[in-house]
């Protein structure tokens, strides 16, 4: 059997079955296919498969209506502009809380980078202190500067005694007090531990 | 407007549609009695198998919650298809992951189903089921919404959201498919 190279009739063959095609078309396609063998087998296969529909249920119509919610036409747009102001008001509201929540949570940040940050900073200036004793205007606690120290200083109790007599101290006493440092407890005790005496240069 | 079997024309689906948002609920019961099969039918053709009345229930439910998005552009029962097609990809997702959870649900599932529909299903049916069940999911998609619905290829690419000359490929390429298994058979 030969295919048929004629697709626009091919293409037609379900609409003849269903009727949908006017009757010039009508008459064109029927004069193709009493010609063509490959079209007569694809209209017979058309027709089984439409005759045999697969198995389906019948629907109680009834039963779906039931279910089907009343009619409820869309809200004028007349309303519109009440329920921007509405939402106006709940999005200046989110942005409020927002910008309070945010605020708070940068200030306690602020808070606990005080101590995280700059104590570190100098235990590394006594590591440098150490590797590079002729150099001791490099070691940055040596230098004090009451914006750095001050947090550090309050928010440990050694270092509270530390900030208050670095100032007077030599190299070695420097490097004595950076090593006693690397001894304190990561966090505070419960009771304050006694204030480690700094005497310059008498301890080494 | 078509002439009804008494003679007198027959309402188009807006025209019910306009009488059902005017509050008559008959029109409703027109409309879903116009397309309810047709959907069910296809929703057996695409491999649905469990649920098809409640699947048509919900398609209903969902279609006349959103009427009035609906302006005609396309036939209703196009839309209808469309909106079913959704639905159906919907639970075939859920139910694959039911099955990749629960694998022994799926094989009694299935078991029952081929006992029930041997029963029902006559030679022919069967047949065709098979064959249908030989094409892409896509492909028997279109194919029986050519052949059993008679939907135009325009149509068919609006429910399954493609172009009109994809609906076509896919079209050729099942009829080939479903012609050498039923020759074959």
């Amino acid at each position: 059997m030969n295919k048929c190279t004629d697709s626009d009739i091919q293409e037609l063959l379900p609409d003849l079955l269903h009727g949908a095609l006017d009757e010039a078309e009508k008459g064109r396609v029927e004069a193709h296919v009493a010609t063509c063998e490959s079209c007569q087998e694809d209209l017979d296969v058309l027709r089984t498969v439409k005759s045999a529909a697969v198995f389906a249920p019948s629907i109680d119509v009834d039963g779906v209506v039931r279910q089907i919610p009343p009619y409820r036409a869309i809200v004028p747009a007349v309303e519109a502009p009440a329920r921007t102001r509405v939402a106006s008001w709940l999005v200046a509201a989110t942005l409020a809380l927002f910008l309070v929540g945010g605020g708070s949570v940068l200030m306690t940040r602020q808070n606990s980078s005080g101590t995280s940050v700059k104590a570190p900073a100098v235990d590394r200036g006594a590591r440098l202190a150490i590797t590079q004793p002729s150099a001791p205007s490099r070691v940055p606690v040596a230098t004090p500067n009451p914006k750095t120290s001050e947090p550090a200083a309050s928010s440990h109790p050694h270092a509270l005694a530390l900030a208050a007599e670095a100032d007077g101290l030599s190299d070695r006493g420097l490097v004595q007090l950076m090593n006693d440092m690397d001894t304190f407890d990561a966090l505070p005790g419960s009771e304050p531990d006694p204030v480690i005496s700094v005497d310059s240069g008498d301890s080494l | 407007m078509t002439p009804s079997p008494e003679g007198r024309p027959e309402e188009t689906d807006m025209e019910l549609i306009d009488r059902w948002k005017a509050g008559d609920s008959r029109a409703a019961t027109r409309l879903v009695g116009r397309h309810a099969q047709a959907l069910a039918r296809f929703a057996a053709s695409a491999g649905e198998r469990d649920g098809i009345e409640e699947l048509v229930q919900d398609t209903f439910v969902r279609a006349f919650a959103s009427l009035d998005s609906f302006r005609g552009a396309s036939t209703l029962r196009t839309w209808l298809f469309t909106i079913e097609r959704r639905l159906m990809l919907d639970r075939r997702r859920a139910e694959r992951r039911t099955r990749e959870t629960v694998p022994v649900q799926e094989a009694d599932h299935v078991s029952e189903y081929g006992a029930l529909d041997s029963l029902i299903a006559e030679e022919a049916q069967e047949r065709v089921r098979k064959s249908l069940d030989a094409l892409s999911p896509t492909q028997r998609e279109v194919f029986t919404l050519r052949v059993q619905q008679g939907l135009s290829y325009k149509e068919i690419a609006e429910v399954v959201g493609s172009t009109e000359g994809a609906a076509r490929v896919h079209y050729h390429n099942a009829i080939q498919t479903v012609k050498e298994f039923l020759r074959d058979e």
